[in-house]
């Protein structure tokens, strides 16, 4: 749809300039190495093969999983399936209005959340089909990528796909020279380095790493623990949640 | 013993897949619905107000599966040199890709278009349910464009009902800040333009936009010349034709909409739809309430 768009935001408040007290007290009330509320629920829509929707603080995103079927785009022969993503986030998910159609950084997005987790499906498994991950962030709060993640690859188990292990990911921002783990978009804002570490938490294997910005090998060191913690407590999460919607479906059946 | 219930419910799955039609006749014949509903009753409503905190209202509206997210962000234009004391609703309507099997990413659906159409018609055309005038900040100088993106999150049938339920939440929940417009002809808080100038008025609570009407819609299908009321995907893909009705909080019809379909309706027929539709109208308008007061409340 061809709307001209020729108004302006209204914004009244700007973005906080500190975002970590005195006291090492963050603005959401957290500590520096603490991770906002989480809620992971698989099977959350009735149309996809696999779905899931995942609140991570004000963060939220809802995935929804096709297939393995027929690519929609004509693509040479593949004895491995492919991991096909769109990530898109609503016009109304962040501070000023986004215009519709696919910006660059959605579709960097979708390239990162595609590599994080091909890594983990056994592609083999189907040969010469996609599978299709559809992402919709509906509001963003900082770190929607790594809640991306963790939602894909929750809605790809919950559709039956089979993966090595499940992915959780997580992500580290360093503002004025202190770690922040699982920032918001405030905290992002202000950083000067960040670490996005995406992993199989039980076969203790990482299947992306993205850093920005300079870092001394020590103090990365350190990001990357708060890291694997940080997916550590994802995936007992996930399991969690995938094991009840299981029993639920189990329980469904046994009444019919 | 387990399996073999396992087994039954699998059949009954493959019939299903394979003969769809013949499925759902059986359930008809016996005046019921595969999901356990009466023919004359549409799915049970849920509102969610305020899920969406960057936007500057919003709703969840599920019906059954069916499920539709509306959000407002209010932004500032100059008014058009014929309406200078107007503001404007932008609607639009995405279908997600996630929604269902048939959706892929890249170009808005033509569906998604004709949802826009009856949501332009219901709110602005003939219900006039936002008078844009409520949107001027100061004539010919500035007024807000409320963009009101609804994005349909899960494709289960019923759109138009949901998409309008949606809107109608998200527009009902809308504040309006108290904004001045500078010499310079910037927009500030009133806060700020008063100190500023001679403080006569102090801010106060942002306005609600006012509803001049609450339009809500309802569609029926025909099925083997039964009326099924509040229609699934699986049904849309099985009646002869659907209508959908749209009514007013004063029982006017707002509008009517049979989309093509195998099959005629006669008047009679048309008219136990608008009758449907009040009946799901109180049903919904209680809901709608309901919502708004506990939003309202909790601040």
């Amino acid at each position: 749809m061809a709307r001209r768009d020729t108004s302006v935001p209204y914004q009244p408040q700007s973005r906080p300039e500190a975002v970590v007290s005195d006291t090492g007290e963050r603005l959401d009330g957290r500590g520096l190495e603490e991770f906002r509320s989480a809620f992971l629920s698989p099977h959350a829509l009735s149309q996809a093969a696999g779905s899931a929707y995942a609140e991570c603080g004000k963060t939220k995103v809802m995935v929804g999983v096709y297939g393995p079927r027929q690519s929609a785009r004509a693509t040479a022969f593949s004895e491995q399936g492919r991991v096909q993503c769109d990530v898109k986030l609503a016009s109304f998910a962040t501070r000023q209005r986004r215009r519709f159609g696919q910006s660059t950084d959605e579709r960097e997005l979708s390239g990162l959340l595609a590599t994080a987790l091909e890594a983990a499906v056994l592609r083999h498994t189907f040969p010469k089909s996609c599978i299709d991950i559809y992402c919709l962030v509906l509001e963003s709060g900082g770190s929607e990528l790594t809640v991306a993640i963790t939602a894909a690859a929750m809605a790809i188990a919950d559709a039956g796909i089979a993966m090595a292990d499940v992915v959780t990911a997580c992500s580290v921002s360093r503002v004025a020279g202190q770690l922040l783990l699982d920032p918001t978009a405030d905290e992002a804002f202000r950083e000067d380095g960040s670490v996005l570490l995406a992993m199989m938490p039980a076969a203790n294997l990482v299947t992306q790493l993205v850093v920005t910005g300079e870092w001394s090998s020590a103090q990365m060191k350190q990001a990357l623990c708060l890291c694997m913690g940080g997916c550590l407590q994802l995936d007992a999460v996930t399991r969690k949640a995938l094991a009840s919607s299981e029993e639920q479906a189990l329980a469904a059946m046994r009444i019919e | 013993m387990a399996a073999a219930e396992i087994t039954d419910s699998l059949e009954a799955d493959a019939f299903k897949k394979l003969y769809p039609d013949q499925f759902y006749a059986r359930f008809i014949a016996d005046g019921i619905r595969p999901d356990g509903r009466p023919l004359g009753r549409a799915r049970t409503a849920s509102i969610g107000l305020g899920a969406v905190s960057t936007a500057d209202s919003s709703a969840l509206v599920k019906f059954g599966n069916s499920t539709a997210l509306a959000g407002i962000k209010l932004e500032i234009m100059v008014p058009k040199d014929d309406t200078p004391n107007q503001g404007q609703l932008s609607i639009a309507v995405e279908m997600a890709p996630m929604c269902s099997p048939d959706m892929r990413p890249g170009r808005p659906s033509d569906a998604a278009q004709v949802l826009v159409e009856q949501l332009n018609n219901a709110l602005l055309a003939s219900a006039k349910a936002v008078n844009l005038d409520d949107l001027c900040i100061d004539p010919g100088k500035a007024a807000w464009v409320a963009y009101l993106d609804i994005y349909v999150l899960d494709s289960d049938g019923s759109l138009a009902d949901v998409t309008l339920l949606a809107a109608v939440a998200a527009l009902a929940t809308l504040r309006l800040p108290h904004v001045a417009v500078t010499d310079g002809g910037n927009v500030v808080p009133s806060s700020e333009a008063a100190e500023a100038a001679a403080p006569d008025e102090m801010a106060v609570e942002p306005t609600k936009l006012q509803l001049r009407s609450v339009p809500l819609a309802l569609t029926c299908g025909l099925y083997k010349d039964q009326l099924i009321v509040g229609l699934t995907a699986e049904e849309e893909a099985l009646v002869a034709t659907s209508v959908t009705t749209i009514v007013d909080d004063q029982g006017r019809l707002i509008g009517q909409l049979k989309a093509g379909g195998r099959a005629e309706m006669d008047i009679a027929r048309l008219q136990d739809c608008i009758e449907a539709a009040k009946l799901r109208y109180a049903e919904l308008a209680g809901i709608l309430q309901q919502a708004i007061t506990q939003y309202d409340g909790s601040g």
